[in-house]
C-alpha cells in the first residue's frame, strides 16, 4: 500500500510517535509499576518498601475470600458471555429479516450499549427493590403475583441479578457484531440453498453459522475480556457484600486496595488478572490476525 | 387476472380471523372474574375452638347468614382461626367468622359501569369489530386478486385490520392491569383511609358494578372485605386474538406459514423492545415523581400523577450542571487527543509500509485489553508522580489512552477502504504528506472519522471506574460519579438520581443512534465496545 513516493525511512515511525507515547505512558507504565509493586513490600499506609519476592502472591492466594472470588469471576464471565452470545445471535437473526419497524427496533436495541453501566445498574437496583421496586409494582398491578416478592432474598440471588444486568448490557454488542457479519453474506447463497431444498436449520448450519463464525469469535473473545474487566455493575449493585461473596476479581481488587488497605496482595492479584487477560488477548490477537490475512 | 384459489384461501383466512374473535368472545363471556365480598364479620378473641365463646360467636354468624339468605342472597360462612399468645402467656385463638358471598362476573358485566377498565374493554371490543370490518372491506371486490397486484386502497384496509388486532392484543394486559389496580390496590388504599378523594363516587361505582346498586349505605363495610380473583384463563385472550392476527396477516400477505412466522417475529421483536425499554421507562417516570411517590409501594399509575419538573431545577442546585460540564470537558478533550494521536497512526498503518507494523498493531490492541481496575494501583501511582491526581486533565489523558486502540482500528479501516489515488495526485501537485492527509483524505473519510469520534466520546462520557478512583473532590466529578452522590447509606433520592441519569443518557443515546449504521460495518474488523 505504499504510495510509491520517496519517504525517509523513519517517517512512518514519526507518524506513530504520538499514539505510541500516549499508550506507553498511560497503559504500559502502569503495568510495569504494578509488576514492580507486586514484588515489593507495601505498608498499610501505602509506603513502598524493598523487594520481598513472592510474599505478596502467597498472601493473595491465602486470602480467605480468594477462592469464592475466583469462582464468582468464573461464573460471572461464563454465564454472561454464553447467555448473551446466544441471545444476541438469535436477536441478530431476527433483526436481519426485513420487516416494518426494523430501524426502530435496531435503534431501541442500541440503548443499553450507549448507556453508562452505573446508570444501568442503578436503575436495576431500583427495579428490584423489595419495598417499592418497579418490578413488584408492575407484577402486582397485573395480578401476576399476589404478594410482593423479595428479589434480593440472598446473595446468590443478588449475584444472579448482577449477571442478568451484565447480560442485558452485553446483548446489543453481540447482536450488532453478528448483524454486521450477517449483512455481508451473499443472499444468492440462500437462494441457491432454497432451490436445493434446504430447510431453515440446514441453511443455518451450513451457510449462516460458518460465515458468521469470524464475527462471533471476535465478539465472544472481546466479551470475555470486557466482562472480566467489568466493574460498575457489581460495585453499584452489591459492592461485593456480604463479605466478598458477590465480588468478582475486579471489584475485589478495588475493595482490597482502597477499602481494606491491603495493597500488597492487591497488586499480586492485579498481576494474576493481568496474566489471565494476556491469555485471552493472545487468543483474540490470533483470531484477528488470521482474519486480516484472509482479507 | 383473477384467481379462484386466491379467493378460496382468502375466505379461509377470513374464517380464521372470525374464529379467533369468536373464541375470544366465548372466553369473555365466561365468569373469569370472581369477587368474594364479606358481608358480615364476627371476631372472637381469647377463645379456644369449641368453647362457649366460640359457639356463641358461631351462632351469631349463622344468624347473620340466615338474615342474608332471607333477603335472597346466596352466602356462605367461613371461619379463620389464628393462634396467638396473649399477654398472660397463654396460647389462645383469634377466630374470625365471615359471611361471604361470591360474585362471578364475565367481561361483559364491566361494560358501562364507569370503571377505568370499562373504557378499555369498550375500546378492545371496538377494535375487534373494526378489524373484521377492515378485513371485509379490504377483501370486497378484490378477494381473488393476487397479493402483489392489490390496489392501494385494499392494501391499506388490510393493513388497518392487522393494526387493529395488534392494538387489541396490547389492550388485554391493560384491561387486566386496570382491574387489579381498581379492585385490589386502589380499594385497599380507600379502605385504609390513605386516600379519601373521590371515595364516595368510587364506592357508588363499585356498588353499581357488583350489586346493581342494592347495597346502598352498607357498601363501605362490604368493600372492606372484598377480594378479587381472576382466572389465569384471562391471559388466553392473547393467543385467541393472536389467531385472528395470523388470519389478518395472511389476508394481507397470502401465505399462512409465512404469516405465522411473521406474527411470531413481531411478537419476539416487541418482547425484546419492551424488555430493553423497561429500565428507561422506569428511569423516566421516576425522574419526574415526587420523593414520596418514588418510594410508594402502591404506585398504581403508569405515569407520575403529577410531573414534578422541579426535580430538574433541584438537581441544578445540587451540582449536576457542574458534573455535566466536567464530563463534557473530559470526554471532549479525550476525544480530541485520541483523534490527534490516532489519525496519524492510522494513516501510517493504512498508507505506509514499514518494519514492525504488526508489532505496533499488536501493541495497541493489547493496550485495549486491560481494564483500568487491573492497573488501578499503577495508574494512581503514576498520577501522583505527575501531580494529576484528582484533576480532570488526568482523567482525560487516561481516557484518551484507553480509547486509542479502537480509534486507530476504526480509522485505519476507513482509510484502507478509500483509494489512495487522490492523495498521490495531490502530492504530485506539490502537497506534502501532511497536506494530502488534511486536505484530501480527512474530508473524504469524514463519515468514518465522525463515527470513531462519537464512539470515543461516548466511551469517555460513560466512563465510571477510573473517575471513582482518581477524583476525590465533589467539584471535579464527572456525571457518572456525580449521580452516586444521591445515594447514601440511609437514604436514596431516586428521583434526583434518575433525573441526572436522564440528562446524562439522552444525548449519548441520540449520538449513538446516529452512528449505529456505520458502526455495524466497522465493528467486527476492530474491537469496539464501551
Amino acid at each position: 500500500m505504499s504510495t510509491g513516493l520517496n519517504r525517509t525511512k523513519w517517517e512512518p515511525y514519526l507518524w506513530l510517535l504520538p499514539s505510541t507515547l500516549l499508550v506507553t505512558v498511560f497503559v504500559i507504565f502502569p503495568i510495569l509499576i504494578v509488576f514492580k509493586l507486586s514484588f515489593s513490600e507495601i505498608s498499610q499506609a501505602g509506603v513502598v518498601g524493598g523487594f520481598i519476592g513472592f510474599n505478596n502472591y502467597k498472601e493473595a492466594l491465602n486470602l480467605p475470600s480468594f477462592k469464592t472470588v475466583m469462582l464468582n469471576t468464573l461464573w460471572w464471565v461464563l454465564s454472561v458471555v454464553i447467555i448473551s452470545t446466544i441471545l444476541g445471535f438469535i436477536i441478530a437473526l431476527v433483526l436481519n429479516q426485513k420487516f416494518h419497524g426494523r430501524k426502530i427496533a435496531r435503534s431501541i436495541l442500541v440503548f443499553p450499549w450507549a448507556t453508562s453501566l452505573v446508570i444501568q445498574a442503578s436503575v436495576w437496583n431500583y427495579i428490584i427493590k423489595y419495598e417499592y421496586g418497579s418490578l413488584n409494582n408492575v407484577l402486582l398491578n397485573l395480578g401476576i403475583i399476589k404478594q410482593a416478592i423479595n428479589w434480593r432474598s440472598s446473595y446468590q440471588v443478588e449475584f444472579i441479578w448482577e449477571c442478568w444486568v451484565g447480560i442485558f448490557v452485553t446483548v446489543p454488542f453481540v447482536t450488532f457484531c453478528v448483524l454486521s457479519g450477517l449483512q455481508s453474506i451473499d443472499v444468492s447463497l440462500y437462494e441457491a440453498a432454497t432451490m436445493d431444498g434446504a430447510g431453515f436449520w440446514s441453511k443455518l448450519r451450513h451457510i449462516t453459522l460458518p460465515l458468521v463464525k469470524p464475527s462471533l469469535t471476535v465478539s465472544t473473545v472481546l466479551n470475555i475480556i470486557y466482562v472480566f474487566n467489568s466493574f460498575p455493575i457489581v460495585y453499584t449493585m452489591t459492592k461485593g457484600a456480604p463479605a466478598h461473596k458477590t465480588d468478582t476479581m475486579i471489584t475485589y481488587l478495588y475493595m482490597l486496595s482502597f477499602y481494606e488497605r491491603k495493597k500488597g496482595p492487591a497488586t499480586a492479584l492485579s498481576v494474576i488478572g493481568f496474566l489471565i487477560l494476556c491469555i485471552c488477548a493472545g487468543i483474540y490477537m490470533m483470531s484477528v490476525m488470521r482474519k486480516e490475512e484472509q482479507l | 387476472m383473477r384467481y379462484p384459489e386466491v379467493a378460496r384461501r382468502n375466505r379461509r383466512m377470513m374464517l380464521l380471523l372470525i374464529l379467533g374473535l369468536i373464541l375470544s368472545l366465548i372466553l369473555m363471556s365466561l365468569p373469569l372474574y370472581t369477587f368474594d365480598a364479606d358481608v358480615y364479620t364476627k371476631k372472637s378473641a381469647n377463645t379456644f375452638v369449641g368453647d362457649e365463646k366460640y359457639v356463641a360467636a358461631r351462632a351469631e354468624a349463622e344468624q347473620a347468614a340466615e338474615d342474608y339468605r332471607a333477603q335472597g342472597f346466596d352466602v356462605e360462612v367461613h371461619e379463620n382461626v389464628l393462634e396467638r399468645v396473649n399477654s398472660k402467656g397463654k396460647t389462645t385463638s383469634l377466630v374470625t367468622f365471615t359471611v361471604s358471598q361470591r360474585y362471578s362476573k364475565n367481561f361483559f358485566s364491566f361494560i358501562g359501569k364507569g370503571l377505568p377498565s370499562s373504557t378499555v374493554l369498550l375500546c378492545l371490543l371496538g377494535l375487534m369489530c373494526l378489524s373484521v370490518l377492515f378485513a371485509i372491506f379490504g377483501l370486497l371486490g378484490t378477494e381473488d386478486v393476487l397479493h402483489c397486484y392489490l390496489s392501494q386502497k385494499s392494501r391499506v384496509l388490510r393493513n388497518l385490520a392487522i393494526a387493529a388486532l395488534i392494538l387489541a392484543i396490547i389492550l388485554v394486559p391493560v384491561f387486566i392491569l386496570m382491574n387489579n389496580v381498581t379492585f385490589s390496590r386502589q380499594l385497599s388504599l380507600y379502605n385504609a383511609g390513605l386516600i379519601t378523594e373521590g371515595k364516595e363516587a368510587f364506592f357508588a361505582r363499585m356498588d353499581r358494578f357488583l350489586f346493581d346498586g342494592q347495597m346502598g349505605e352498607s357498601i363501605g363495610d362490604v368493600l372492606s372485605g372484598l377480594t378479587i380473583n381472576h382466572s389465569g384463563l384471562v391471559w388466553l385472550l392473547i393467543p385467541t386474538l393472536f389467531i385472528s392476527l395470523i388470519g389478518a396477516i395472511s389476508i394481507r400477505k397470502g401465505e399462512i406459514e409465512s404469516s405465522l412466522l411473521r406474527g411470531a417475529l413481531y411478537l419476539f421483536v416487541i418482547i425484546v423492545c419492551v424488555v430493553t425499554l423497561y429500565p428507561y421507562y422506569v428511569m423516566l417516570i421516576t425522574a419526574f415523581r415526587s420523593n414520596a411517590e418514588s418510594l410508594d409501594m402502591y404506585f398504581l399509575h403508569m405515569f407520575p400523577t403529577k410531573w414534578i419538573w422541579s426535580n430538574l431545577t433541584d438537581i441544578v442546585n445540587r451540582g449536576v450542571p457542574r458534573f455535566l460540564l466536567n464530563s463534557l470537558f473530559v470526554a471532549g478533550g479525550a476525544t480530541a487527543l485520541a483523534m490527534l494521536c490516532g489519525i496519524p497512526a492510522a494513516y501510517a498503518l493504512a498508507r505506509m509500509t514499514f518494519k514492525g507494523k504488526k508489532i505496533f498493531l499488536g501493541y495497541v490492541i493489547m493496550s485495549q485489553m486491560f481494564s483500568p481496575v487491573v492497573l488501578l494501583i499503577g495508574i494512581s501511582q503514576l498520577m501522583t508522580t505527575f501531580h494529576l491526581n484528582n484533576t480532570l486533565w488526568g482523567l482525560m489523558l487516561i481516557n484518551a489512552a484507553f480509547n486509542q486502540a479502537f480509534a486507530i482500528w476504526l480509522l485505519r479501516g476507513t482509510f484502507v477502504s478509500i483509494s489512495s489515488e487522490m492523495e498521490q495526485a495531490a502530492m504530485i501537485d506539490g502537497c506534502g504528506t501532511v497536506g494530502a492527509l488534511t486536505k484530501v483524505l480527512i474530508p473524504m473519510a469524514a463519515p468514518g472519522i465522525v463515527t470513531a469520534l462519537i464512539f470515543v466520546f461516548i466511551n469517555a462520557w460513560n466512563e465510571y471506574t477510573i473517575a471513582t478512583i482518581l477524583i476525590s473532590t465533589a467539584q471535579n466529578r464527572p456525571i457518572t460519579v456525580g449521580i452516586t452522590q444521591f445515594s447514601s447509606f440511609n437514604m436514596i433520592e431516586w428521583q434526583y438520581m434518575f433525573a441526572a441519569s436522564l440528562l446524562a443518557t439522552i444525548p449519548v443515546v441520540i449520538l449513538f443512534m446516529t452512528i449505529e449504521r456505520h458502526l455495524t460495518a466497522g465493528l467486527t474488523s476492530g474491537g469496539v465496545k464501551g
